[in-house]
C-alpha cells in the first residue's frame, strides 16, 4: 500500500492520569470533578517520589511542569489539590479505550498508556468520512468512558501523534503531508518527535528554532551533527515517516530503575539496590526470551547530578547473577562516593536466547539457567514475593524494585514508533 | 435528591442470564442504627462503564419512614459492592 494512501489516528488521552482519576472519583460520588480546578497526580512524597506525573487545564498557569517536585508546584498554587496515582485504574481505563477503538479497526497499536495508533486505512467503507468517524469515537468514549481524546489524522503515524498534540483538549485535528507548513513549521523545534532537551540545546545553538527551520536544513549537516539521528529528525520535521501499525513491538531494550527512599551512602547497600533492579530486569529478559549483550548502570545523587557507564558483554545473557555481578563492577567504577537518590539498571542489545556460546572462562551456565527457571517459575505460580533473597530482610527495600506495577504489563513510552 | 454514595448491604435476586435485581438492603443511618428497606420497584436497569469500571445503575422505589420515595442503587461490577448513589 502506498504511504501517502494510508489514513492512520492517532487517539491521546488528555492528561490522562488526572482525567481518568477525575471519572472515577465522579462514577464514586464525588461531586468536584479534579478537571475544572488546579490539581495534580503526584507520587509519594514519604517515599521521595513526590514528583508532578499529571496536571489539570486549569494549572496552565501557574507554569506547573509535568516531572517537578510537589513541593515547589505547591509554591506555584497554594490551593493545589494532590492526589496520589492509581496505576491499576490507568491500566483499566486504557483496556476500555482499546476495546473501544476495536470496533473500529483490526489494526491498532498501543504506543503508552494514553496513546494508541488505529490504522483507518479501507474503514472509509465501514465508518464513512475519517474526520467525522473520527469525531464519533472522540464523542463516543467521552460518553462511555467519560474522558477526553485527541485525535490525530494523517497518512503516517509521526503526522498523526503531531498532529493529535496541535490543541487540547477534545479536539480532531487533520496534519496531512500538505498542511506541515502551516500548521507544523511554525511550532518550536522541541515539539517535534524524537527531539529531546539535549538536542534542543544544539540546534539553538546552530540557530535552529522551528521545526520549519529543522526541515529547511541540509541533512549532510545534520548528520555530520548527529549521526543517524540528524538524519531522522530530519525526516520527522519534513513529514517523512512510514512505519506500519504494529501489534507485536519489537523490543530494543529493558531497563527498571528506582527512586529510593533514602540516601545510599554505602557501596554494600547500593550494590544491593543494583540486584533487587537486576532481579526484575532479568526476569523480565527471560519472559521474553532474549538475552543483553550491553548492560549500563544509571545513578542520579542527592544533588540530582546523574550519570551512568555501560559494557558491552563477551556473551549475552539473562542471568540474574552474571548481569547482577556486572551492574556492581561498572558501579563501582561510576560511584564516587556521593550519596544517591536514584539507581537504574539497562540492558540493550537483545539477542534471542534460544542459545549460549560456551566459554572456559564463564562459571558453568548450565546450573545459572536452572536456578533462574526454578525461581521464575515459583514467581510465577505464587507471586514475586513468594521466593526473595535473604539480604534483603531488614534491608529497607524492596526485594524487586521498580516497574509501576507488579502484576501486569504496563505499556511504557517508547522511542520508536 | 441528594448524592451520598454510601455502601449498603444487599440481598438480590440473580437470574439464569446473571441479571441482578435488588430485594432488599439495609443501610447504616448517621446516629449508627440501620435501616432496612425493601425494594418494591425496579423501574429502570442501565449500565455504565466509565473509567472503565462498569457498574449497573437501578432507579428504584420503595417505602420509607412512610413515604415513598425514588432512589439510584448502584452495583460495581469489579467489587461487587452495592452502593445508595442518590436518595
Amino acid at each position: 500500500m502506498e504511504t501517502k494512501n494510508r489514513i492512520i489516528f492517532h487517539i491521546d488521552v488528555n492528561s490522562a492520569y488526572l482525567s481518568w482519576e477525575a471519572v472515577y472519583r465522579l462514577q464514586h460520588g464525588d461531586t468536584l470533578d479534579l478537571r475544572t480546578i488546579p490539581s495534580v497526580v503526584g507520587g509519594d512524597v514519604t517515599a521521595r517520589r513526590g514528583i508532578v506525573l499529571a496536571k489539570s487545564i486549569p494549572t496552565k498557569p501557574y507554569k506547573i511542569k509535568t516531572g517537578e517536585s510537589l513541593f515547589s508546584a505547591k509554591l506555584k498554587c497554594p490551593d493545589l489539590v494532590i492526589v496520589p496515582p492509581r496505576y491499576h485504574l490507568y491500566m483499566q481505563c486504557s483496556k476500555a479505550l482499546i476495546s473501544i477503538l476495536e470496533e473500529y479497526s483490526p489494526s491498532i497499536q498501543q504506543f503508552s498508556i494514553d496513546e494508541v495508533f488505529l490504522d483507518f486505512t479501507n474503514m472509509e467503507v465501514h465508518w464513512g468520512d475519517p474526520i467525522q468517524a473520527a469525531h464519533r469515537i472522540k464523542e463516543r468514549i467521552k460518553k462511555e468512558l467519560g474522558f477526553t481524546v485527541n485525535i490525530g489524522i494523517s497518512n503516517n503515524k509521526l503526522l498523526a501523534k503531531m498532529a493529535s498534540d496541535l490543541q487540547k483538549p477534545d479536539k480532531v485535528h487533520t496534519l496531512f503531508p500538505h498542511e506541515i507548513g502551516d500548521k507544523m513549521w511554525p511550532l518550536p523545534v522541541e515539539e517535534l518527535f524524537m527531539v529531546g532537551r539535549s538536542t534542543t540545546f544544539k540546534l539553538h545553538k546552530k540557530g535552529i528554532f522551528t521545526i520549519g527551520d529543522l526541515a529547511a536544513t541540509d541533512p549532510k549537516l545534520l548528520m555530520q551533527w548527529f549521526k543517524s539521528h540528524g538524519r531522522l529528525i530530519w525526516e520527522f520535521a519534513n513529514g517523512i515517516e512510514n512505519s506500519p501499525v504494529r501489534q507485536d513491538f519489537p523490543v530494543k531494550g529493558l531497563g527498571n530503575s528506582s527512586t529510593i527512599a533514602f540516601d545510599i551512602e554505602d557501596r554494600k547497600t547500593a550494590h544491593r539496590a543494583l540486584l533487587s533492579l537486576t532481579e526484575t530486569v532479568a526476569m523480565r529478559l527471560r519472559d521474553i526470551r532474549k538475552s543483553a549483550r550491553v548492560l549500563s548502570v544509571y545513578i542520579k545523587d542527592r544533588d540530582f547530578e546523574s550519570c551512568s557507564h555501560q559494557r558491552k558483554l563477551d556473551v549475552p545473557t539473562n542471568s540474574t547473577n552474571i548481569l547482577y555481578q556486572v551492574a556492581c563492577q561498572l558501579f563501582d567504577e561510576l560511584w564516587q562516593g556521593q550519596p544517591l537518590r536514584h539507581l537504574g539498571v539497562r540492558t540493550t542489545e537483545l539477542y534471542s536466547d534460544d542459545f549460549y556460546q560456551l566459554s572456559f572462562l564463564e562459571a558453568d551456565i548450565e546450573r545459572q539457567k536452572a536456578l533462574d527457571a526454578a525461581v521464575d517459575q515459583i514467581r510465577n505460580q505464587y507471586g514475586w514475593d513468594s521466593i526473595v533473597r535473604s539480604c534483603f530482610l531488614y534491608s529497607r527495600l524492596s526485594p524487586m524494585m521498580g516497574g509501576v506495577i507488579q502484576e501486569e504489563e504496563y505499556p511504557m513510552m517508547s522511542s520508536m514508533l | 435528591m441528594k448524592v451520598l454514595m454510601k455502601p449498603i448491604e444487599m440481598i438480590a435476586w440473580f437470574t439464569q442470564d446473571g441479571l441482578p435485581t435488588p430485594v432488599r438492603f439495609r443501610m447504616e443511618q448517621p446516629d449508627g442504627s440501620y435501616i432496612v428497606i425493601r425494594v418494591a420497584r425496579t423501574i429502570t436497569r442501565k449500565e455504565e462503564r466509565l473509567a472503565g469500571n462498569p457498574m449497573i445503575i437501578f432507579t428504584c422505589q420503595s417505602i420509607i419512614n412512610g413515604i415513598e420515595k425514588l432512589y439510584e442503587i448502584r452495583y460495581e461490577l469489579r467489587t461487587c459492592k452495592w452502593y445508595v448513589y442518590k436518595i
